[in-house]
């Protein structure tokens, strides 16, 4: 077994555990943070794999490190967009000191 | 602060970003400068698309965006810190702080998603929104440390207030350690703040 093969099971693994964080999380935001991270993380540990172990040039290679840094920025920006969307709707969530809620009334 | 009446604080508001834009117009890059940063980012991104390495392609690359970094000089570079000398910068921002803040976020991202798994076997969560307060005051500052935050672990932002000219981040913290805003603000941002003073405002 070759040793890249680690970072697909990493991946896809991160990605499994972040389903069931979905799943079993309470509310949306602790949800949102399950989705984002193990996203994003999954996500760049499967390009990673391809970018070791496709058989093409180099330059097309650096084309999936363009894919990855698409993802991490804009990965966390749609999840933030997502939270700041419910808050404003009236979604409450289940914490125990709301300081958003202090400041805006 | 709290304690000043509506009509004055609007006022004070509008001076306050007078003056935070007059310090930003002096410590903006010269022109040229904003013109070679454009042109050398827009010239590794095409050639990282086109894949193709023959002197007519790169030729063709190098006038257009020479052509698109004259009129797009400060899409990007708007909100840099001035210091130093523009090849030395490129060279530092290349070969240092890059790859400093790329392994640091690699390593941030791990253990988040280490830490995400952790939670959902044991569900040990004690959910909170904590404010925290950040020195820097740019627009693409604040979005790369928001971004960054809700890569590390255990942290979410969920929005952002600028208030008489200090700036405020609204963080859902997954495990809720502390209410003090210092001792939060450093959980939280650790030394991500520190490297993006460094490079912008």
């Amino acid at each position: 077994m070759r040793p890249e093969v680690l970072l697909l099971l990493f991946g896809e693994s991160i990605m499994l555990f972040g389903a069931l964080g979905i799943l079993r999380f309470p509310d949306v935001y602790t949800r949102l943070q399950a989705a984002s991270k193990c996203d994003t993380g999954g996500a760049m540990s499967i390009i990673l794999y391809l970018v070791i172990t496709m058989d093409a040039p180099a330059l097309v290679r650096a084309k999936f490190l363009v894919l990855a840094f698409l993802i991490a920025m804009m990965n966390p920006m749609v999840s933030h967009a997502l939270a700041r969307a419910a808050y404003r709707y009236g979604v409450v969530p289940k914490v125990v000191v709301d300081m958003y809620a202090w400041d805006n009334p | 602060m709290s304690r000043v009446p509506f009509y004055l604080k609007e006022r004070l508001e509008a001076l306050n970003e007078k003056v935070l834009r007059e310090r930003l117009e002096a410590s903006n890059l010269p022109s040229w400068e904003r013109v070679i940063f454009t042109w050398v980012t827009l010239m590794v991104f095409w050639i990282v698309i086109s894949t193709n390495a023959t002197p007519e392609n790169l030729s063709l690359g190098a006038a257009v965006t020479l052509l698109i970094a004259l009129f797009m000089r400060d899409l990007l570079t708007k909100d840099m810190r001035r210091s130093g000398h523009v090849v030395e910068k490129i060279l530092y921002f290349s070969l240092i702080y890059l790859p400093q803040y790329l392994v640091i976020m690699a390593f941030r991202l791990l253990e988040s998603n280490l830490k995400v798994a952790k939670n959902v076997i044991f569900m040990d969560i004690n959910p909170g929104i904590v404010k925290i307060k950040t020195d820097l005051h740019s627009d693409t500052g604040i979005t790369i440390l928001a971004n960054s935050i809700t890569l590390t672990p255990g942290t979410l932002t969920l929005d952002v207030k600028k208030k008489l000219g200090e700036t405020y981040l609204y963080v859902h913290w997954i495990d809720l350690e502390t209410l003090n805003r210092e001792k939060a603000g450093e959980k939280i941002k650790g030394d991500i703040e520190e490297w993006l003073k460094k490079v912008f405002w």
